[in-house]
């Protein structure tokens, strides 16, 4: 840091003001725009749609492989392990919503499982990734 | 940082260099721990007990996907292209009317992603997305 003698008469001091304004409101920022996401740990293959629209505030990310494995949090889970983990997470945040990162060629059937013990985890608005673009 | 009072000696001044210190330390938490994390999404509605979703519901839409990824829209085969299509003409005759999907479990979720997103292109209001009982 910036030292200068404080004997003399014409010594200049750097104001810090500034700074610090431009501090706090990065801190601000950050603290708000925060939100503590679990990455799945897989990236599957999306399918497109055109009317997916950008979810930001989603924060319980489920991925399903192409071979229906469940991943949570970088690692593969059961389907009886989703419910626990989804009440972990609304118990953190009460308005959490989450979307399920489906494989486009994985079954329906554990699409719609996951769903179901999602809600019953007690998230109710549930959304499935998608590309946007021309489907 | 460090400010000393210059004209009189004994004016004490606020040290702000630990708070300074803690604020700095925060931010970079807060910059390395924030992941802008946004999917894209479509959402879809799930009944959790069809039969009561049914009662109340006398127009229905009902397009099924079986285990081979064909697609039937009110047990008409048709062309994942033409859903949308067939859905807006059946919108056209009942415009209250709520779609559903009625997947397979071995059918791909992609397509039933595509079918919900068809069907909101062809301005349904309601999709929902039913499972066949095992």
């Amino acid at each position: 840091m910036v030292r200068r003698r404080s004997r003399e008469e014409d010594d200049t001091e750097i104001n810090i003001t500034p700074m610090l304004d431009i501090v706090f409101i990065m801190l601000i920022f950050f603290i708000v725009t925060t939100s503590f996401v679990t990455e799945p740990g897989i990236d599957p293959r999306r399918p497109q749609a055109e009317t997916a629209q950008e979810k930001t505030r989603a924060n319980v990310l489920i991925a399903i492989s192409s071979t229906g494995q469940i991943w949570m949090n970088k690692q593969p889970i059961a389907l009886s392990d989703v419910r626990i983990r989804v009440e972990n997470a609304v118990a953190e945040n009460p308005e959490s919503s989450a979307v399920i990162i489906a494989d486009e060629e994985a079954g329906s059937g554990v699409l719609i499982d996951l769903m179901d013990q999602i809600r019953l985890g007690g998230i109710g608005s549930i959304s499935i990734a998608a590309e946007p673009g021309s489907g | 940082m460090r400010r000393r009072a210059r004209r009189s000696s004994d004016e004490a001044e606020i040290n702000i260099t630990p708070m300074l210190d803690i604020v700095f330390i925060m931010l970079i938490f807060f910059i390395v721990t924030t992941s802008f994390v946004s999917e894209f999404g479509v959402d879809v509605n799930r009944p959790t007990n069809m039969p009561v979703e049914q009662e109340e519901q006398s127009e229905i839409i009902a397009v099924r996907i079986d285990e081979n990824d064909q697609i039937f829209v009110q047990e008409r085969l048709v062309d994942v292209r033409a859903v949308r299509a067939n859905i807006e003409t059946g919108l056209a005759a009942q415009p209250q009317a709520a779609v559903v999907i009625v997947a397979d479990r071995l059918a791909a979720a992609g397509l039933v992603v595509r079918v919900v997103d068809q069907a909101r292109v062809a301005g349904a209001a309601r999709v929902s997305l039913a499972a066949r009982e095992p």
